[in-house]
């Protein structure tokens, strides 16, 4: 059964969500590519926004088997694809802010990030929530130990918000992979959040006039963000629905809260990377994916989306309640 | 409230490939890591393999910055320069090699990052910014240089003239310039051998010099890399260029 649940990947397709979800990606990856051709090819769009569209989409292609890829192999890969992915992230976070250089408070950030995985591996809650405050604890303590007080607050704080958000934030997703049904879960999150992107990137462009945040990120509009609230929303519930059919999360007020929650909690962490980005005077966190920047320009949303959504479901469902704990601590 | 000073890493935003090569280049966790277990396993190897003999260990810092500089006889002469240095200096003693031997392939330049922790110099139409971002680095980071003013290993064993470049990097500065000779080199590992044999090498570490008061134009380089290269030659018992 755990050994199904970790590596068993014939399971893959056993939840029609699943299967949808991805025939779906593939499909809109596809169309979005033949819109693309047919609009460069007709000249409606012209440059540099072509050429952007262009960019964005075939970085797509190439991401999505990425991220999908793990969550169909099986709960294993998830949680090492998780983990590599915040490791990613807190590298471009620590060389953005300066942080790399703090060796330590380095070393115990990604000591926790490997923890937090391992947590979530062994399906442990108690380890994966104890987590947050010990590496806390520990990074400011060996934050002392250089001597040298000045920064001391900046290093601290740098670690800790790199903590939360890549190694216990983000460890959420991996955490989901305890339960049996976790794939739909995943994939309606992963979905979720970036087609609000695309939404808001989509809705941004056609009608957006008044700048919601202008200091913050001068391409943002208000039609960006509602536009995207209103298309994600019924688009989560409904996946939503045929996941959680029958729970006491299958009413409609529910999951229209949880369609709100994964919009809000998505664009609020795109906006959060743009104030940091801001703060820091730097335009992207890396060069890794052409058009988007570093890979945290493109998991941003997924940040605070991930406990968000994560809590919300456990309130109603749980994770994993049925699955054997501490598989590999336990007795 | 004040807001808080952020120095984001200097080599932020090149590709993979290009951070190699960057003279900006900063080491992350992964990079520390190699960089002490490269220097701990050559430390080693240099004790057993080669017998090294360090005469005057007093005279190397214990703090950056400084250059140390000596005679180039083989690939053995960084490696024996840069391991009796301390362990906590290694993110921050760069060995300037060769950027046509060391960073024109990708797997190359990656062991002389990763690895070596080494700064590319191009000999053939260096760029003159090249040297103005090296003194820059020394002073405000601070670092540590290991290099070989010859420019090129010896083919006869015989001590090359020195080349000005390095006094462009430490005239009118307090920055220590340490003199160096290492016997042995040329008969354990010279150019033409592809392995290195068990000859036993010897460094010997001369005083430190400085060159506050020394003009920092093209004379003032000569007349550096002169002084540098004759507290060598005394060094190593080679008679002075005439």
């Amino acid at each position: 059964m755990i050994r199904e649940r970790l590596i068993g990947a014939s399971h893959a397709f056993d939840h029609p969500v699943t299967v949808w979800i991805t025939a779906g990606i593939g499909a809109a990856l596809v169309v979005a590519l033949l819109i693309i051709a047919s609009l460069s090819a007709t000249g409606v769009v012209k440059d540099p926004f072509r050429k952007e569209l262009w960019k964005r989409t075939l970085a797509w292609a190439v991401m999505a088997p990425l991220l999908i890829g793990p969550v169909l192999l099986g709960a294993a890969w998830t949680i090492a694809g998780v983990a590599v992915l915040s490791l990613a992230c807190y590298s471009e976070f620590a060389r953005a802010t300066g942080l790399f250089r703090e060796k330590l408070v380095s070393a115990v950030v990604v000591l926790g990030i490997l923890c937090v995985g391992f947590a979530a591996f062994d399906h442990w809650y108690g380890f994966f929530v104890a987590l947050f405050p010990l590496t806390v604890i520990v990074i400011a303590a060996v934050a002392i130990l250089p001597d040298n007080p000045k920064g001391y607050l900046q290093r601290v704080a740098l670690g800790v918000l790199a903590f939360m958000l890549f190694g216990s934030s983000l460890a959420h997703v991996s955490y989901m992979a305890n339960d049996w049904n976790y794939r739909p879960i995943v994939l309606m999150l992963l979905l979720g959040v970036q087609l609000n992107d695309v939404f808001a990137f989509i809705s941004g462009k056609l009608l957006g006039r008044r700048k919601i945040v202008p200091h913050t990120s001068p391409n943002k509009t208000v039609a960006g963000h509602l536009g995207a609230l209103v298309l994600t929303t019924p688009l989560v519930a409904t996946i939503a629905h045929f996941i959680f059919r029958g729970t006491d999360l299958d009413r409609p007020h529910w999951l229209i809260l949880l369609g709100v929650l994964v919009s809000v909690s998505g664009q609020m962490g795109d906006l959060m990377l743009s104030s940091i980005k801001r703060d820091l005077g730097i335009k992207d966190m890396g060069v890794m994916i052409p058009g988007h920047g570093g890979v945290l320009d493109r998991v941003n949303s997924i940040l605070l989306a991930a406990p968000a959504v994560f809590h919300y479901v456990g309130f109603f469902v749980g994770f994993g309640l049925d699955q054997p704990t501490r598989i590999l601590t336990g007795p | 409230m004040e807001d808080w000073k952020f120095d984001p890493a200097h080599d932020l935003g090149l590709p993979l490939k290009e951070r190699f090569k960057s003279l900006r280049r900063e080491s992350g966790l992964i990079g520390t890591i190699l960089h002490v277990l490269w220097w701990s396993f050559i430390r080693g190897y240099l004790r057993i393999y080669h017998r090294l003999t360090v005469v005057g260990r007093e005279n190397l810092p214990k703090e950056a910055p400084f250059i140390l500089v000596a005679n180039h006889a083989s690939h053995l002469d960084v490696l024996a320069l840069a391991a009796p240095c301390p362990t906590r200096l290694r993110d921050r003693l760069f060995p300037i090699a060769a950027g046509d031997t060391f960073f024109e392939n990708v797997p190359v330049a990656a062991f002389a990052a990763l690895a070596l922790n080494a700064l590319p110099l191009w000999r053939k139409n260096c760029d003159p910014r090249d040297l103005e971002e090296l003194r820059k680095r020394l002073v405000e980071e601070p670092c540590a240089y290991v290099l070989f003013p010859e420019g090129t290993r010896t083919r006869t064993g015989e001590m090359a003239i020195f080349k000005r470049g390095i006094g462009s990097l430490v005239a009118s500065t307090l920055v220590p310039v340490v003199p160096c000779y290492l016997n042995g080199a040329f008969e354990a590992f010279p150019s033409h051998h592809k392995f290195p044999r068990p000859r036993k090498l010897t460094l010997t570490v001369g005083a430190p010099l400085r060159f506050p008061t020394v003009a920092n134009d093209k004379d003032g380089w000569t007349e550096i890399a002169g002084k540098i290269e004759a507290e060598v030659r005394r060094l190593g018992g080679v008679p002075p260029r005439t």
